[in-house]
């Protein structure tokens, strides 16, 4: 059966792809842009609300494994797993954003800026992670080192974004960004963009989820 | 805990092999690179704290592949599992074992690596031994928290480097850093947050390590 066969799938497409189309919409023409970079640097309506995004998932995939840890719940595990795919999902996007803004912004593509580096830094992880779930032995075993690595990863991000910061001071950390907040017009497009973009997260967390189940279901009928 | 250091230095006394073979991979890792950088010993002193902790960093990695399979091999976990001692000690000698054999091999490749670098030593010896102890742990205190998740993994040796090397990054940066302004003789003031960075560091992992040990090795 494919994918879009399903009804609830089929809702959760259109309105991801409905919700898509408005934000680029209001990107393109709503979006009070920045004087200093005019057309290219509409991205940050895209990349800041990304980046928030997958850091948030990347949260719950530690508040989900400590509760696993904690309730000994299979579904805490679940939900922890499909937070981290939706977050490396966003993290993937937010490395692909990032260095497009960068080139016509600084020059480059790659700069060494703290964020982006701590989050290339916390993707590398979570490839480990995904690389673990697959290979890391039986799978009740698999579903506890992975809720401790879930919460190891997102304890290291602190000192991973302090010491990228320390190591290049002479880089400034997204200037671009200081620079768009202080035109106050850009918070009502920049929060509907949030808004979809948490919904997206959202709805790929719940996709994910089912799917797991569903596999969990199917072992289970196949012993 | 005494007791479960004893026996690792014990195994490793009767067979060496962990020790003479990190020395072995951190000289032939040291012959690449004064092979592979050929510049001016002006230049390479700049580079010279950055091959450092490159060096240590993989040689840590084959340290921590054995470090866990003399019980992996054996399936000798049950013993572990089985004893009536505290979990997290287990993984606290791990670490201690982890720190005597990385600094045992690192003291005998450091000395390789100043001759064959041309490397002059103008600096303070005590600052530099201080940054290697420090690294040194707090490498391995990470180390031994990835190596006892991968501990029944299919792919031990490689999911070991993956997933120490970004989670280690800070401390690479913080150790390299330090080197430098050790070997350009700054006074401490300058590099001390790095020194702050690396002791969180490995304060939060060890922490981490020895409360979780008990989740990882649980059958």
């Amino acid at each position: 059966m494919s994918f879009l066969a399903l009804r609830v799938n089929k809702i959760h497409f259109l309105l991801a792809a409905f919700l898509s189309g408005i934000n680029i919409f209001l990107i393109l023409t709503i979006a009070p842009q920045n004087q200093l970079q005019p057309d290219f640097g509409n991205i940050f309506y895209i990349h800041v609300p990304v980046a928030w995004t997958a850091f948030i998932g990347y949260l719950l995939v530690m508040i989900f494994s400590i509760l696993f840890l904690w309730k000994q719940g299979q579904t805490w595990d679940h939900f922890a797993l499909a937070s981290a795919e939706a977050g490396t999902m966003f993290m993937f996007l937010v490395l692909i954003t990032g260095p497009i803004w960068a080139k016509p912004a600084w020059g480059h593509f790659w700069v060494w800026e703290p964020r982006l580096t701590t989050s290339l830094v916390l993707f590398l992880i979570f490839l480990g992670y995904f690389m673990l779930r697959e290979f890391g032995g039986n799978p009740e075993q698999v579903s506890r080192y992975a809720a401790v690595l879930g919460i190891i990863a997102f304890l290291d991000v602190p000192l991973i974004f302090l010491s990228v910061k320390l190591w290049l001071p002479e880089l400034q950390s997204h200037p671009q960004v200081g620079q768009y907040f202080e035109n106050t017009g850009i918070m009502p497009v920049l929060m509907i963009n949030y808004s979809f973009l948490s919904l997206l997260v959202v709805i790929s967390f719940m996709i994910r989820f089912r799917v797991h189940n569903l596999k969990k279901r199917e072992t289970h009928n196949i012993i | 805990m005494g007791n479960l250091i004893w026996k690792e230095l014990i195994n490793e006394w009767r067979s060496r092999e962990m020790v003479v073979s990190m020395f072995i991979f951190g000289l032939a890792v040291t012959l690449v690179f004064a092979f592979a950088f050929n510049v001016s010993p002006v230049l390479f002193r700049q580079f010279a704290p950055g091959l450092l902790w490159v060096v240590i960093l993989f040689t840590s990695v084959l340290g921590l592949n054995r470090l866990f399979s003399y019980e992996g091999d054996m399936d000798a976990h049950w013993s572990w599992i089985s004893a009536p001692i505290d979990r997290g000690l287990v993984f606290l000698s791990k670490l201690l074992v982890g720190f005597i054999f990385l600094s045992m091999a690192e003291l005998l490749f450091i000395v390789p690596f100043f001759l064959f670098l041309n490397l002059d030593v103008s600096f303070s010896i005590l600052f530099f031994l201080g940054i290697l102890i420090l690294g040194n742990s707090a490498i391995i205190s990470i180390g031994c928290l990835i190596s006892g998740l991968a501990l029944r993994a299919n792919m031990r040796e490689v999911l070991i480097p993956v997933l120490l090397f970004p989670l280690a990054s800070p401390v690479v940066i913080a150790a390299t850093k330090s080197t430098v302004f050790i070997f350009e003789n700054k006074p401490f003031g300058e590099w001390r947050i790095w020194i702050l960075i690396l002791f969180t560091f490995l304060l939060t992992s060890a922490l981490l390590g020895y409360l979780f040990y008990d989740q990882i090795v649980e059958e």
